[in-house]
């Protein structure tokens, strides 16, 4: 045995396996304990064998960044041991997810606490940004909550560094209700702003309820965005009609952001509208955001001990990682149960205000001019 | 105004005002709202004073008398009074006989009045009547609310102006000024009206909404808590039952016999008390954390919550750099990077700042394991400016 094999095996004792908690395409995921405090982990075993062509790419992109990112706000990487042909990272065990509280109607969201959840995506993502990493498939349910209620970015197997000039980069990547029109008109060169118009889906989602842009094919996709936010003009946009695979989608007008969230304050509204400008460079950056009038104006960000969590632990730590699946589902049509067109309006209205439960949710929001009478 | 007392007659001396009353002595008299009024005229007069309820209840006296034509309620029992736009009161035969060829001037003021202007009195005092009908007037103008002022100041010295233009309408002081002045208050906030009318439309909206969500809850809670009455009594009545039967069947002691089954009817109950699911109203899931924000306190929002050290202090960045790397983007004649959002400034950041990344670190000896004091560096006498 010689020093590396070594190394590894005493690595591989620090650690215990237990139940499997779930599986996807190139990883299974374990629960696991640091032998020797105790302490609760998830080990992610990944499947090296299926691959002709080595280890997957998301696996090494994960290793990659999570080796160096260290911050309240990003999931942490704790260890990475080899076990006969298997590579296992060590990630810390977090309890649920910002998609399942989102989905848990027995939930109240005050104002405050989607500020809390806001303030704490934005430190983890321009703590991303300022080394100069971006996340590129950010969505609620790769932000996962500690049981102290931090919220952390997970899934960095879309992860890459920024290019240096001239690079091309994949346009194939984040999820698709989350992808910014740049990426769908096929842009191969874009920045940390990708990430910025993902976290304003997610802010819209917070207070919605529902994802706010549900395409259901890449075109449909685009086709959303535009219904809900306007077809930009050259002016919002310069040189938008030239990128590799643009295609007029027709026109829809521009409405208020106020017809839809109708309960939300005007600083609130004035951050989302900044992260949803359609012109990349004049998008606002995560830092900027982080000193938005938003944060600092009343209510206080409510403490992430108190924000609302799923109440029973059992049901959510079935699956405690659901960044198993690194690749993005480019194919499906993504999570969702579609409600009827006919009760789409009237829910449309009922799911802004922040109170309300126990109702049959919509996956879908109707942004046609039929979804605008009162 | 107050002089028009004097005009009215006794009218203001009347005793008895009864709204609904049902202790009137002469049932035909009674006027309680609108929908039973008694009129002589076939023209329905609309307006007047809503309660909250959305009813107009009119103001009567037995001693009403039109200062028209003196006619009295001896004379004409089902005399009823209306006023006009001037606040001069007159009987419906008046109203009917001067007004219905068209305009006429008042036979009080001599203001040209029309017939459909006239409204069913709801107050006693006619001031108050007045009063009502011009805040009504001020208030859909006026809606500003606090928010639309930077300061409280400013949001005061509002209230007041619009207190003394109704006070100016009330009292018919300066009446052309006022008007200008409220003329000219539309013309400059016309969109801001507009839409705090709107607002005031969705709140009352969301009220209404609110108030039939809960109503419904309130109805399923009754339907579940029937529901569960009637279950528990059948449940009750079967443990009645089964312990007569196992009374007659076993031969153990009648009184362990009871016990036992009423220790499963226990067991059975508290059972389905826990399974039933507790519907909880939006206002009580609110209430409770309201209650929970008391143990620990929110702080204000920090931008960022490390304490970072990114060498902004070693470098100044250029607007540009004309270096082989970014020549592609300065080739970009279609400006497709630029539109895909490509920013090279964060490339040359990133260049610049890696370029002068632990430049002070001091060497790694062997000896020492404290971590290298920063604070230390003479961090202002070099600033790299990289090329």
């Amino acid at each position: 045995m010689d020093a590396v094999e070594k190394a590894n095996a005493e690595r591989q004792k620090r650690w215990a396996k237990d139940q499997k908690i779930g599986e996807g395409t190139y990883a299974v995921v374990y629960r696991g304990r640091e032998a020797s405090t105790g302490r609760k982990v998830a080990i992610k075993k990944i499947k090296v064998g299926q691959f002709k062509d080595g280890l997957d790419m998301s696996a090494i992109r994960e290793v990659k960044y999570l080796r160096e990112l260290h911050h309240q706000n990003v999931i942490e990487l704790l260890d990475v041991f080899s076990s006969k042909t298997n590579l296992n990272l060590v990630l810390e065990f977090l309890d649920s997810d910002l998609e399942i509280i989102i989905k848990d109607r027995s939930l109240v969201f005050l104002p405050a606490d989607i500020k809390s959840w806001m303030a704490m995506t934005f430190r983890g993502l321009e703590f991303c940004h300022r080394n100069f990493v971006l996340h590129r498939d950010l969505k609620p349910n790769n932000l996962l909550i500690a049981s102290d209620g931090q919220l952390k970015l997970a899934d960095f197997g879309l992860a890459r560094d920024f290019a240096d000039p001239g690079y091309k980069m994949t346009c194939q990547v984040i999820t698709r209700w989350y992808r910014p029109p740049e990426l769908l008109f096929g842009s191969r060169y874009y920045s940390t702003a990708v990430d910025i118009w993902s976290v304003g889906c997610i802010f819209a989602e917070l207070m919605l309820r529902t994802p706010y842009l549900p395409g259901e094919t890449d075109m449909d996709q685009l086709k959303t965005i535009f219904r809900a936010l306007g077809t930009p003009s050259e002016e919002d946009w310069p040189g938008h009609t030239k990128l590799p695979d643009y295609v007029p989608v027709g026109h829809f007008p521009r409405t208020p952001l106020r017809d839809l969230f109708t309960a939300a304050s005007g600083d609130t509204l004035n951050l989302l509208s900044k992260c949803l400008v359609y012109e990349p460079r004049r998008r606002i950056s995560a830092k900027e955001a982080l000193h938005h009038a938003y944060f600092t104006s009343l209510p206080y960000p409510t403490h992430p001990s108190k924000l609302p969590k799923p109440p029973s632990q059992h049901t959510s730590s079935s699956r405690p990682l659901e960044e198993v699946d690194g690749n993005v589902d480019l194919s499906g049509t993504g999570p969702g149960v579609k409600a009827a067109s006919s009760n789409a309006n009237k829910l449309k209205r009922k799911l802004s205000s922040p109170i309300d439960d126990l109702r049959p949710l919509a996956r879908r929001l109707d942004f046609g001019l039929g979804g605008k009478k009162p | 105004m107050s002089n028009r007392a004097n005009n009215a007659g006794g009218w203001l001396k009347g005793k008895t005002v009864r709204k609904g009353g049902m202790s009137s002595t002469n049932a035909h008299t009674t006027r309680s709202s609108t929908p039973q009024v008694q009129s002589t005229s076939s023209t329905v007069f609309g307006g007047g004073v809503k309660d909250a309820s959305g009813r107009t209840s009119e103001y009567f006296s037995m001693d009403d008398q039109c200062p028209v034509c003196k006619s009295d309620r001896y004379l004409n029992p089902k005399l009823r009074l209306l006023v006009s736009s001037c606040y001069h009161k007159m009987c419906e035969s008046c109203i009917d006989r001067l007004f219905t060829l068209g305009p006429a001037p008042c036979p009080i003021c001599q203001k040209v009045l029309r017939k459909l202007a006239f409204t069913p009195q709801t107050f006693e005092d006619l001031t108050v009547e007045k009063e009502v009908a011009v805040r009504r007037r001020i208030a859909k103008e006026f809606n500003k609310r606090r928010e639309d002022f930077p300061d409280l100041r400013l949001y005061n010295d509002y209230l007041e102006e619009v207190e003394d233009i109704t006070f100016n309408l009330i009292n018919e002081i300066d009446i052309p000024e006022t008007e200008a002045r409220i003329e000219a208050h539309r013309r400059e906030n016309a969109a801001l009206i507009e839409l705090n009318v709107r607002r005031d439309e969705q709140y009352a909206q969301a009220l209404r909404e609110q108030e039939e969500q809960e109503r419904s809850e309130r109805e399923q809670r009754a339907l579940e808590a029937r529901r569960e009455d009637e279950i528990e009594r059948e449940e009750k009545e079967k443990g009645r039952r089964e312990i007569i039967d196992r009374l007659e069947t076993s031969t153990k002691d009648a009184a362990k016999v009871i016990a036992k089954s009423r220790a499963e009817a226990n067991k059975r109950t508290s059972a389905r008390s826990a399974a039933t699911t507790v519907f909880k109203s939006n206002a009580q899931l609110l209430r409770s954390r309201a209650a929970q924000s008391t143990t620990i306190p929110d702080v204000p929002h920090v931008p960022l919550q490390d304490d970072w050290y990114a060498y902004e202090d070693m470098y100044t960045l250029r607007d540009r750099y004309d270096d082989m790397y970014s020549e592609a983007v300065r080739q970009d004649r279609e400006g497709i990077m630029r539109a895909g959002g490509y920013q090279v400034e964060e490339a040359w950041e990133r260049a610049v700042r890696s370029a002068v990344t632990a430049l002070y670190l001091p060497p790694l000896s062997g000896v020492s394991n404290t971590p290298p004091d920063t604070t230390s560096l003479p961090s202002d006498s070099m600033l790299v400016d990289s090329v």
